[in-house]
């Protein structure tokens, strides 16, 4: 077995839909151990072979299932669902209830991000990166035409 | 500590490597097998200390190769697998003569402190003269003064000391049950009756758990005091 040197955090990841999923099989792959939470089992498909962490499959709004991912003992937790509302409340919920000392969210409404913020929520909104992004290859190659680098 | 490996039986892929990674650390060897059949075929050339044993395995299931490990090498310690919601196997493999179990999913600390916790107790079990009744009474002791945590460290001995006497699983009921774990504690009245079906303390137990709303105290068994519901 390839041994990997690095501490390896028990991690719980809600959501197992493409960014779920994807996360959870990078994060696997480096040595960390998973627990993915989904209320639909199928979309445990997306974990790749290279996934040995747990599946759990439940509804995370459910204190029996956040329980049963044993929550208290995780070093991070990463809510992934489609739903900002659900992933505010899980975040909460595992920040207050459980004290897990990383929590966190994506969230699509940029508007909410504020909301997350006051609340000590880590988030990552991919409208804002995106838009982040394409503001910064516009800008870019606007820049590199004038040929002006500040 | 003794260095002994650790033999690790589950079907599952990531289950086996999540365990050996999670042991690694202690700096025990870690082997694997996919099956009963594997892990008795290397119990055969080896003694190990430890197994970690799925109890769901298909073909040679883990209560099975429990049995052919008591009577081939009864010095091995046993730790369980299991799924939420089937407490019940670990129980009927506790009885068996499994030292303890642990529930899917659980993280890589959580297992190296329960396979530390098992060789202290062990250790401890085997260089401690307290004999099945002392202990019994010593977990009551420790109820009465809600020193739970310990309590519980006690019962495991006990069961672990004579899997054949109902008290100490009563005891770890009543434990469960005080931590607010009602479900689990009907598991473990019922061991105990099904160890002894006479044993009142644990039938009244579970008369009462069962019961709506929940009158009465918790019984201990024996003369000795009762510990408080709540």
């Amino acid at each position: 077995m390839a041994a990997r040197r690095h501490k390896s955090l028990y991690i719980v990841i809600v959501g197992c839909g493409r960014l779920g999923a994807d996360l959870a099989n990078r994060l696997s792959a480096q040595g960390h151990a998973l627990v993915v939470i989904d209320r639909d089992e199928s979309t445990f498909q997306s974990l790749t072979a290279e996934y040995s962490g747990f599946r759990l499959e439940g509804d995370a709004t459910e204190m029996e299932v956040l329980k049963q991912a044993k929550l208290s003992q995780a070093d991070v937790f990463i809510a992934s669902t489609r739903d900002d509302n659900v992933n505010l409340m899980v975040a909460q919920i595992a920040q207050k209830l459980f004290h897990v000392p990383r929590v966190l969210a994506r969230v699509w409404d940029p508007k909410r991000d504020q909301v997350f913020a006051r609340l000590g929520i880590e988030t990552v909104c991919p409208t804002s990166v995106a838009a982040g992004m394409l503001l910064d290859a516009v800008l870019g190659s606007a820049d590199s035409q004038a040929g002006s680098q500040e | 500590m003794e260095t002994k490996p650790i033999l690790v039986v589950d079907d599952e892929k990531s289950i086996r490597l999540t365990l050996a990674q999670a042991l690694e650390p202690l700096g025990f060897p870690v082997e694997t097998a996919i099956n009963g059949e594997e892990a008795l075929a290397k119990l055969e050339e080896k003694d190990y200390g430890m197994l970690l044993l799925d109890l769901k395995m298909p073909g040679m299931d883990g209560l099975e190769v429990l049995h052919r490990i008591r009577e081939r090498r009864p010095r091995t310690y046993v730790i369980i697998i299991t799924a939420h919601g089937t407490i019940e196997s670990a129980v009927e493999a506790m009885k068996l003569g499994a030292v303890d179990f642990i529930r899917k999913p659980f993280s890589p600390a959580e297992v190296r402190e329960l396979v530390r916790q098992v060789f202290d107790r062990e250790t401890l079990i085997e260089n401690d003269a307290a004999d099945y009744r002392t202990l019994i009474e010593l977990c009551k002791h420790a109820i009465q003064d809600r020193r739970f945590e310990e309590a519980g460290e006690i019962a495991r001995r006990a069961m672990a000391r004579d899997p054949a006497q109902p008290e100490a699983f009563n005891l770890f009921g009543a434990l469960l049950e005080i931590e607010g774990d009602s479900l689990e504690s009907l598991k473990f009245y019922r061991a105990a009756l099904d160890i002894d079906p006479t044993y009142q303390p644990a039938r009244a137990n579970l008369e009462r758990a069962v019961s709506w709303p929940r009158a009465g105290e918790i019984g201990l068994g024996g003369d000795e005091g009762q510990a408080e519901p709540d």
